[in-house]
């Protein structure tokens, strides 16, 4: 533990509880001493500092003890006052402003490192000013009267030797009127020592006069006269090594050099003076003072008997009614006498006998409730407990209650709290307790805002330095103390403060905090005028998306104002509003391959290579090509740069963001490029572009001038939108090289609200190029943002007119292809590619203008034109030798559109051409289209063939039609079947069908057709009938006048989607030659709701293809014979002869085995007298009608089922036997027929199903050995009646 | 009764990771800033008392004029609970922590989630919320 008299507040005390000497002088004496720019009481003041000083003691002990230090203060009569608090306040208040202009030049330093601010000591880290101001502050409260130890002791009346009459001098200066208040009132004794001084100028004259008036003085006065020559230096200016003026509080003198006319003498004479002052006056007097207060002390109020007299007169006092300041006690009093008694006693280092003295009146004061008495007592209990060195709690309980009780109860005793706390902090500090010392620091001056803004940056220190360092505590304090700083003007300190906390909150991710401390830093730098560090601070609170909407406004407008107060729009790199996702920049140029639309550029390339490939020049050839051209005309440097056209734009999308829930404004959003024209020598334009790049790094300035003074290379285009909040906008900005040469594109820039220029270099560091080279139309991260710009080339442009966005499945129009060609050179040898050809043909030239869907009516004189290119759809399209596009006319082509399947489709049409001019860089182009539609399904067509049972090569057709819009009616038109193969007719009439003539809704429907193949029965030649032209039959399905003209299906569109479809559905019906294509065509019925849907002539074909009319097995038979023989049985049985039809339909040869068997020997056969109707599979379905010619329906795939059904038959006799062979084997020739004959023995009449036969058939391979496949059919029902003949 | 609750985790490196107002009271402009300086401040302290005591709840352990702060903190240390408020219901602070912190351990406990980042579950924020009005 350090001695309590080292450490600061010992030191303190020390320096400020010490004896008062009041100082009352002439004028003259003034006059003398400022010859040297000094008050009199400054002369004497470093002299009054005693640090060599051995004087014996002895207080109320007997016990002497020596004093080795001792000071005096002097003052002037005038001084010896409680200051005014105003002017107080308003000195203190200078105080830290002048401290702030210090700093001044610190504020726009480097922010402080937070590691600086722990490496350094106290001393170090604290500003020196606080020491000053906390004396200061301590300082307002002097002389008040409940403190006697600012109580003069002694007086010290100087008269100079100039006077006249200066004995009177002595006696008018003491006895004037111009006293203290604390003498008059009755605080304090007016009977103080007193010495007389006499001053003499040696200027002035010899001394011989002042000695003589010294003298008359003593006679007068008795001995406590003093002579004191000054100036005795003749002939001016001396100077001194060591001036005691400047070593001793330097802050008090004029800052003028000093004219000194004093001399070692002088000096020696004035220690000399003081020193005999001290020791041989004011401490005996104070000596002896102290022994007869304490007399009457302890006979007053020592001792059981005092104290109970004590008490029990403070009881009846407690009636007496307080004045408003307490009971005033007189210097007379008891409770002044102990206090004095206290305070000489601490002035006199006797720390023991003023604690009890203390101690004693402390608790007087309480019961009187004479708190600020009461607190000044624990104050210096707690002082003296300190000094002492004994029980720390003491001191600091002390401390706190008279902390307390000068905020709480005393009245007007906030500079006294401000005081004790100040003592409280410095005996906390001196024992290291830096947490301690922060609370309280935080407790004192909490009243007066300024006050308490220095007293926090003090406790920040306190916490800086306490250990371990509490940083975060320390940035709070600072920031709080910043806040006050504000709140008074002293924007300086504000700053200062809040730059050291940035030290702390440097990087933290406490946004709030981290928003507040550079917001305000900010603001505050503003209204000091110091606008970029300003804006370098507001920046940094920009984007704050986790703010309110009133503070981002607030943000927003405070920067904004403050950009604006500089004067000049304001570059900020990396501008933090809006937010650029770089990630999701997308550039969008055209080499060779250009596109119709954005939309197009997004698909992915492999898209349009694998649709390209067979229309482009093999790329090895191609690459080559332009490659060396390319290297002819553009370095080699540049070989991994894109290429882009002259004159044509380059795009840049780049995603704006908006963190904020505010609009912002932003105008002139543009691209910074350079373009580095080519000239002869590529070399020096190369270096010299290289060049202009680094400088664009450096400064945006240039990037500035270099957008100017280029304008004429190249065009930005501008972009002004606005984001509202949190808005996330995709904005496309383009550059469009004018001329040949090297383009760089360097970065965006973008003005906001008008004052705010930011810009965002892209980072062009080639990083990730492996892998994705060569996809350059979607760079994904690391882009090549470097263009090599070739000359101008013609370019086209193409548009599909009107293309829906949306159809129903089996919609058919007529579209428009519309090329364009806006530069004067040709192109030529124009190739065409579609990617679906389901959905899109390429027309001919003649049906431009064809009327749709007129065109496509039957013509009543048919003359079939044979299709020699019906196989186009998969391969290019090549338009006319001669077809080239330039200038103002487009090239008009049709085409035709059919919704092919339900779904959402992109159609990519790729259009490859020529340049006119050879000698172009790029030798040929592509047009890339796309079109997105969306295919809703509309009708759902089915349809299920099976052979007619009654009539062999005959179908019966069933279509199911199902309605699968929401809302849209449909008229059924045609149907026609395909091919001349078949023929297709109606069941029944239209009208049994279709009732309503329409189908609405989620309408289904079901219709019978009966189909037949035409063909010639025997010969098998017309198998390829697929590949002959549509000739086809058609069935109307409407009435003539609603519907009408039928369509023909061989007309062009129609037969090349059919082929397409076919194509298309060929992969599930492989090998399958007995099929029938099927083409449905219905209109939209004109409703009254959606009268829009019908404003083009609309027409839907459905295509059902490969619909097979084989059953099960490939073999079919039919029997044929007499249904009703009429026969006398009596004479004898009946013999009746079929034949049975079988048609081998598969292409292959087949065995037929038919085993015949009777009854007897198949126990499980069906009766005959119940005749079976077969089951159909169909029954459940909707839509099926119940028709009478059921009997000859038969759905082959079911006949094997229910046929085994159990129906125990009792007869044993079978009333009829196959007669005849009972197994007859037959080979049949791929597609042929043969027949057999069959007879049964009937030996009754009666009805018989002859049904009781299997047949065998074995398809056996074409080489005759092995088997393909085989079956078992069961013979259907034939139902034979047998009557008895008359 | 209007109260003032600020609740906040925070991670190694005193990075907050999840902060909520709970408080009844009507938000004033300069509170969350004021709540933020407050409860940073007091991490000393909380960085103090954590190496005194085995209890993980650390009770009131700052004060700010009539705020105070109390902490929490989970069996690593690094992991801060704390809540700024002006109530004085300890019992309530104390299981409005104990059930937090199981929701933070549930948190962790999610494969997706990487410790010491942000916790932008809207699940957690409804259930601190739900659990701030049941306690405090």
């Amino acid at each position: 533990m350090v001695d309590p008299a080292n450490t600061p507040l010992g030191k303190m005390l020390l320096e400020e509880i010490t004896p008062v000497v009041m100082v009352l002088r002439t004028p003259l004496v003034e006059e003398a001493c400022q010859k040297n720019g000094l008050t009199f009481v400054q002369m004497l003041r470093p002299f009054c500092v005693f640090n060599n000083f051995d004087v014996p003691v002895r207080t109320a002990s007997d016990q002497p003890y020596r004093l080795q230090k001792f000071r005096l203060r002097l003052f002037y009569d005038s001084d010896v006052r409680q200051p005014n608090l105003e002017v107080s306040k308003e000195r203190l208040k200078q105080v830290i402003t002048q401290a702030g202009e210090k700093d001044l030049s610190e504020l726009c330093s480097e922010l402080p490192q937070i590691t600086n601010a722990l490496s350094r000591s106290e001393s170090e880290a604290l500003p020196l000013w606080f020491q000053f101001f906390n004396k200061e502050l301590v300082h307002t409260v002097s002389f008040s009267d409940h403190e006697a130890f600012d109580h003069p002791v002694a007086c010290l009346v100087v008269v100079s030797s100039k006077d006249d009459q200066p004995i009177n001098r002595f006696v008018d200066l003491f006895n004037s009127n111009k006293l203290p208040s604390l003498l008059n009132n009755g605080a304090m004794d007016p009977k103080i020592l007193k010495h007389y001084l006499l001053v003499h100028d040696n200027q002035e004259g010899s001394s011989e006069k002042a000695t003589k008036i010294l003298s008359e003085m003593r006679s007068t006065f008795s001995s406590d006269c003093e002579l004191l020559c000054i100036n005795s230096s003749p002939d001016g200016v001396v100077e001194h090594q060591d001036n005691p003026w400047v070593l001793y509080s330097s802050e008090d003198l004029p800052s003028q050099p000093l004219r000194c006319f004093l001399n070692v003498d002088d000096f020696n004479e004035i220690k000399d003076l003081m020193q005999d002052f001290s020791s041989k006056h004011i401490i005996p007097y104070m000596e002896q003072k102290i022994r007869v207060l304490n007399q009457q002390v302890s006979a007053t109020r020592k001792g059981f008997r005092n104290q109970i007299k004590n008490l029990w007169w403070r009881k009846g006092k407690e009636d007496v009614v307080d004045s408003p300041s307490g009971p005033t006690y007189t210097f007379s009093s008891i409770e002044s006498q102990i206090r004095v008694l206290g305070d000489y006693a601490f002035m006199l280092r006797d720390y023991e006998l003023a604690l009890s003295n203390y101690r004693l009146i402390s608790t007087d004061y309480k019961l009187d409730k004479a708190w600020k008495r009461f607190a000044g007592t624990q104050e210096m209990m707690g002082l003296a407990y300190f000094m002492l060195d004994q029980s720390r709690k003491e001191a600091e309980s002390c401390m706190d209650t008279a902390f307390t009780y000068y905020l709480k109860y005393a009245s007007s005793s906030q500079q006294n709290a401000t005081r004790c706390g100040l003592w409280w902090v410095e005996m906390l500090k001196a024992r290291y307790q830096y947490r301690e010392a922060a609370t309280v620091y935080f407790r004192v001056g909490a009243e007066e805002p300024l006050h308490s803004a220095v007293m926090l940056e003090q406790a920040s220190y306190c916490y800086l330095l306490s250990k371990p360092p509490m940083l975060h505590k320390y940035g709070f304090h600072l920031v709080l103390s910043g806040d006050r700083y504000k709140k008074c003007d002293q924007i300086k300190h504000a700053i200062r403060t809040y730059r050291s906390a940035m030290s702390v909150y440097e990087g933290t991710t406490w946004s709030h905090i981290k928003d507040h401390v550079h917001f305000h830093i900010g603001q505050w730098y503003a209204l000091l005028g110091l606008y970029d560090l300003a804006v370098s601070h507001m920046l940094e609170v920009l984007a704050c998306s986790h703010q309110s909407k009133t503070m981002q406004e607030l943000f927003l407008r405070d920067f904004l104002e403050i950009v604006q107060k500089t004067g000049k729009t304001f570059e900020v790199s990396k501008l933090q509003l809006p937010e650029i996702n770089i990630p999701s920049l997308r550039v969008f140029f055209e080499d060779h391959r250009t596109y119709a639309s954005s939309a197009a550029a997004t698909v992915k390339e492999r898209l349009w290579l694998s649709l390209e490939e067979e229309m482009v020049p093999s790329t090895s050839t191609a690459r080559t090509n332009w490659l060396e051209l390319q290297s002819k005309l553009i370095p080699k440097k540049y070989k991994e740069s894109n290429v882009c056209v002259a004159g044509e734009a380059v795009k840049v999308d780049i995603e704006f963001k908006n963190p904020l829930q505010i609009p912002l404004l932003l105008s002139s959003v543009s691209l910074i490029c350079e373009l580095s024209a080519s000239s002869d020598e590529m070399r020096s334009d190369a270096n010299s572009s290289s060049v202009g790049l680094q400088n664009n790094d450096e400064s945006t300035k240039l990037n500035h001038r270099d957008v100017d003074s280029e304008n004429s290379l190249f065009s930005l285009s501008d972009v002004d939108f606005s984001l509202g909040g949190g808005e996330t906008t995709v904005v496309q900005l383009t550059v469009t090289p004018r001329e040949e040469g090297v383009l760089q594109i360097v970065g965006v820039k973008w003005k906001l609200s008008g004052f705010v220029v930011g810009f965002h270099n892209f980072d062009t560091s080639p990083v990730n190029m492996s892998g994705k080279q060569r996809q350059k139309a979607n760079h994904p991260r690391s882009i090549n943002l470097k263009f090599a710009v070739v000359k101008s080339l013609p370019k086209l442009e193409g548009v599909i007119h009107p293309l829906p966005k949306r159809a129903y499945a089996g919609d058919l129009r007529h579209l428009v292809l519309e090329l364009k060609n806006q530069s004067e050179f040709s192109v030529k040898n124009l190739k065409m590619k579609i990617s679906h050809p389901r959905f899109l043909n390429v027309g001919k030239r003649e049906s431009l203008n064809a009327k749709f869907p007129a065109c496509l009516e039957k013509k009543i004189s048919q003359d079939s034109d044979i299709h020699s290119d019906s196989d186009v759809s998969h391969t290019v399209f090549l338009f006319p030798e001669d077809t080239t596009i330039q200038g103002e006319t487009p090239l008009l082509w049709p085409l035709w559109f059919r919704a092919a399947l339900p779904g959402n489709i992109s159609l990519h049409i790729s259009i490859y051409y020529e340049m006119g001019d050879i000698s172009s860089a790029i030798r040929y182009r592509t047009l890339r289209m796309q079109y997105n539609l969306q295919v809703l399904p509309s009708l759902d067509v089915s349809f299920q063939i099976s052979p007619c049972p009654s009539r062999l090569r005959e179908f019966l057709v069933r279509m199911d039609v199902v309605n699968k819009t929401s809302s849209e009616s449909f008229q059924v038109h045609q149907l026609s079947s395909v091919g001349h193969k078949w023929e297709i007719s109606l069941l029944q009439p239209v009208d049994a069908i279709f009732r309503s003539q329409s189908l609405m809704a989620h309408q289904a429907l079901s219709c019978f057709f009966l189909l037949k193949n035409r063909s010639k029965p025997s010969t098998s030649e017309d198998g390829t009938s697929a590949c002959s032209p549509l000739l086809g039959s058609d069935v109307r399905l409407g009435t003539e006048g609603s519907c009408g003209p039928l369509f023909d299906i061989a007309s062009s569109p129609l037969v090349d989607f059919h082929h397409c479809e076919r194509l298309q559905q060929e992969i599930s019906h492989k090998g399958d030659v007995n099929t029938v294509d099927f083409i449905l065509i219905s209109r939209p019925l004109k409703s009254d709701t959606y009268p829009v849907v019908s404003d083009p002539p609309h027409l839907f074909s459905h295509h059902a293809c490969h619909c097979s009319t084989e059953s099960t097995s490939p073999i079919s038979w039919l029997v044929d014979g007499p249904r009703t023989v009429y026969h006398n049985f009596s004479a004898s049985f009946c013999e009746i002869n079929f034949h049975m039809t079988i048609y081998n339909s598969s292409d292959v040869t087949a065995s037929v085995c038919i085993k015949t068997f009777n009854s007897t020997n198949n126990g499980d056969h069906l009766s005959d007298a119940t005749p079976v109707q077969p089951a159909t599979s169909s029954s459940n379905q909707d839509g099926w009608h119940d028709l009478p010619l059921v009997n000859d329906i038969r759905v082959t795939s079911d006949v094997l089922g229910p046929r085994t059904g159990k129906s125990s038959s009792v007869e044993s006799v079978s009333p009829f036997i196959w007669s005849g062979s009972s197994s007859t084997k037959v080979k049949l020739e791929p597609v042929s027929r043969t027949e057999i004959p069959l007879q049964v023995c009937v030996f009754s009449p009666g009805t018989y199903d002859l049904s009781n036969y299997v047949l065998h058939w074995n398809l056996l391979l074409s080489n005759g050995d092995g088997l393909r496949s085989s079956g078992t059919c069961q013979g259907y029902p034939y139902f034979l009646t047998v009557l008895q003949s008359v | 009764m209007a109260t003032t609750a600020c609740f906040i985790i925070v991670s190694r490196n005193d990075i907050p990771i999840y902060e909520a107002e709970v408080g009844s009271a009507a938000k004033r402009e300069d509170a969350a800033q004021l709540h933020q300086f407050i409860l940073h401040a007091a991490l000393d302290i909380v960085q103090d008392l954590a190496w005194t005591t085995s209890a993980m709840y650390l009770k009131a352990v700052d004060r700010f004029n009539d705020l105070v702060v109390s902490a929490y903190v989970t069996a690593d240390t690094h992991t801060r609970l704390m809540l700024l408020h002006d109530s004085r219901n300890d019992d309530g602070i104390k299981s409005f922590f104990q059930e937090v912190h199981e929701l933070y351990i549930k948190t962790l406990l999610n494969p997706t989630y990487l410790p010491g980042s942000r916790i932008t579950s809207s699940h957690f924020d409804t259930k601190v919320r739900a659990l701030a009005r049941k306690y405090l």
